[in-house]
């Protein structure tokens, strides 16, 4: 592969063929979520948007579905049920507030699982904690069993602290799952440095608390970002705790809300625009950690595979 | 108080949040999900004992066989479509060549993105009037006269539809796992194979994937561990129809448990996926250990 020209041309045609294939549904996403209705909804295609449009974008965002079924409830008490219902699928969804849900949600988990895992990590690195084996074993253990298979006891969990639709809920079990990953990548960001630098630390007199967030973490912030990134992945992309333990409109997260979009809709151009909208939202976040932080995304795949 | 036994103590009060945590929201509900298995729960009143009766409703049912067997066969289709394009990318991407980097970040690219707004992406990709991929496909000549083709027809459609969407989001996962397998191989095999006249596929088939094999095992468990807790990408875009034809394992879970609240065989149904998701991760860690 090194030495022949024409190998070369093959190799770049077959890696730029890939790339195309791979961008084009965000792209695709991208430009309809900006091309005025008549272009969106057509049997003939385009691949750049003529007309440029923010409809979409100003709709989902702006549209707040409680007051309108409110007004619509008050308003029209004389109509039918059914121009009650065509009204909540022809305005569809705001996603305000689900964006500002999933970012509470999002900001939570890695915050706390930031400050558990660091904690958690070099209790069980650093310190002569007792029970340190088996307690970072039992920490690890979550990795046989997914939280997916602990649904229904999690939900009656819930039920029983309180915790259904609740953010603090999501945040908790959100966290709960992040911490074999965490604690994993916490002790090894600690264990590659140095003792010598804490026992110097020591002599100075500083707390425990102090040489942590003064001389450790400076050092493992490689680990950390690993660590915060996934949280963000995990909280911001997850679905079906967020579908089951959160019913209630005020508390929607946002790939629900995105949901109710491409569930509802019998005018098309609304639909799949605002889905489309919806869609470039939802991925704008993680974007831009990933143009960012790349390359901690990659370590925590890799981590997360050789988890012991 | 010694020097050390303070050390022990904040070293407890500092493991403590994770350890309440993993208590309350791990061990707790593992405990309590084989307690609810085996008691029927009424909507109003006390938990009753009833034995293996909810396993019995489970396996008695319809609906759980066809869920069963239709998560099997989507696992068994979308694991080769995945490891052969995470083994293609892989390759190019370890080439020893300019780009590499780039090209590796945009395959990894759609495993950011949620597995929701890829499945929303997707949903308005096939969307039967103005979808891009129907346009295509019919333009080159799918779908009959009429111009009709709509994947959510059938449930084999539907399923390969899904499958083509879950390669393209998850495959890039798969890929940096093998890269970092990849990388492990040593130069002197590569010279070797070339001393020795190899070609190029030659040394690819019986130098790269024998060496590869720790990784290759580990991609495919980790792949078929997670088609088995397939749940977002049908749930949006199939909504397990057309008449529950995709619906997967842990959609009959939660619709056990939340549409017709039958707690106990839910319970069962969450029991009988973790000891499959269980022995798969026992097994992944085998491989691994045994390997490195």
């Amino acid at each position: 592969m090194r030495r022949y020209s024409s190998d070369w041309y093959w190799y770049y045609a077959i890696n730029y063929t890939l790339v195309i294939i791979i961008i084009f549904p965000i792209y695709w996403t991208l430009i309809s979520s900006f091309k005025k209705p008549s272009e969106l909804i057509t049997s003939e295609p385009t691949f750049y948007p003529h007309d440029l449009t923010l409809q979409y974008y100003d709709q989902i965002w702006n549209f707040d579905r409680i007051k309108v079924l409110q007004d619509t409830e008050t308003v029209d008490t004389n109509s039918s049920g059914v121009e009650v219902e065509e009204k909540f699928r022809l305005d569809g969804e705001g996603v305000k507030r689900p964006f500002i849900n999933s970012a509470i949600v999002s900001a939570g988990t890695i915050i706390l699982t930031i400050i558990v895992c660091t904690l958690g990590g070099y209790a069980l690195t650093v310190l002569n904690t007792p029970f340190k084996n088996f307690f970072f074993l039992l920490v690890i253990l979550p990795i046989l069993i997914p939280g997916i298979s602990l649904i229904i006891p999690l939900y009656k969990l819930l039920k029983e602290i309180g915790l259904t639709n609740s953010h603090l809920g999501l945040i908790l079990i959100h966290t709960c799952g992040m911490l074999p990953l965490g604690i994993f990548m916490m002790r090894n960001a600690f264990n590659s440095i140095p003792t010598s630098l804490r026992e110097v630390a020591m002599l100075e007199g500083s707390s425990e608390l102090k040489i942590i967030t003064s001389v450790m973490l400076p050092l493992a912030i490689p680990g950390l970002l690993t660590v915060m990134v996934f949280a963000m992945y995990v909280s911001w992309n997850d679905y079906i705790y967020a579908f089951i333990f959160i019913n209630s409109p005020e508390n929607t997260m946002l790939n629900i809300s995105l949901m109710k979009i491409a569930l509802g809709g019998s005018q098309f151009e609304m639909k799949w625009g605002s889905l489309t909208a919806g869609s470039i939202v939802s991925f704008l976040p993680i974007i831009i950690f990933y143009t960012f932080l790349q390359q901690y995304f990659v370590r925590g795949v890799t981590g997360s595979a050789v988890k012991e | 108080m010694s020097r050390l036994r303070k050390e022990q103590l904040v070293g407890l009060l500092m493991v403590s949040p994770a350890l309440i945590l993993l208590a309350v929201f791990f061990l707790y509900p593992l405990v309590n999900s084989f307690y609810m298995s085996f008691h029927k729960w009424p909507l109003f009143g006390k938990p009753k004992w009833v034995g293996l009766d909810n396993y019995i409703f489970m396996f008695q049912d319809e609906r759980f066989w066809e869920s069963l067997k239709f998560t099997f066969v989507y696992t068994l289709t979308v694991t080769p479509m995945l490891f052969i394009v995470a083994l293609g990318t892989a390759l190019l991407c370890n080439a020893k060549a300019w780009g590499t980097t780039f090209f590796r970040s945009i395959y990894f690219l759609p495993v950011v993105m949620s597995f929701a707004t890829a499945s929303y992406v997707w949903l308005w990709l096939y969307s039967e009037m103005y979808g891009v991929i129907i346009y295509a496909l019919e333009f080159f000549g799918f779908g009959g006269e009429k111009k009709n083709l709509n994947v959510w027809k059938t449930g084999t459609s539907s399923m390969w539809a899904v499958n083509a969407m879950v390669t393209w989001k998850f495959s890039g996962i798969q890929m940096i796992i093998l890269i970092a397998g990849l990388q492990a191989i040593r130069d002197d095999y590569y010279e070797a194979s070339k001393l020795m006249g190899a070609s190029r596929w030659q040394t690819i088939w019986n130098v790269t994937l024998p060496l590869l094999r720790p990784s290759i095992a580990l991609a495919l468990i980790l792949s078929i561990a997670g088609s088995i807790q397939a749940y977002e990408q049908f749930v949006i875009m199939t909504r397990g129809g057309p008449s529950n034809s995709t619906k997967t394992l842990v959609m009959h879970t939660v619709d056990m448990g939340f549409d017709y609240f039958k707690l106990g065989p839910a319970a069962s149904l969450g029991v009988i996926i973790m000891i499959i998701l269980f022995v798969l991760t026992v097994i992944q860690l085998r491989l691994f250990r045994k390997n490195y």
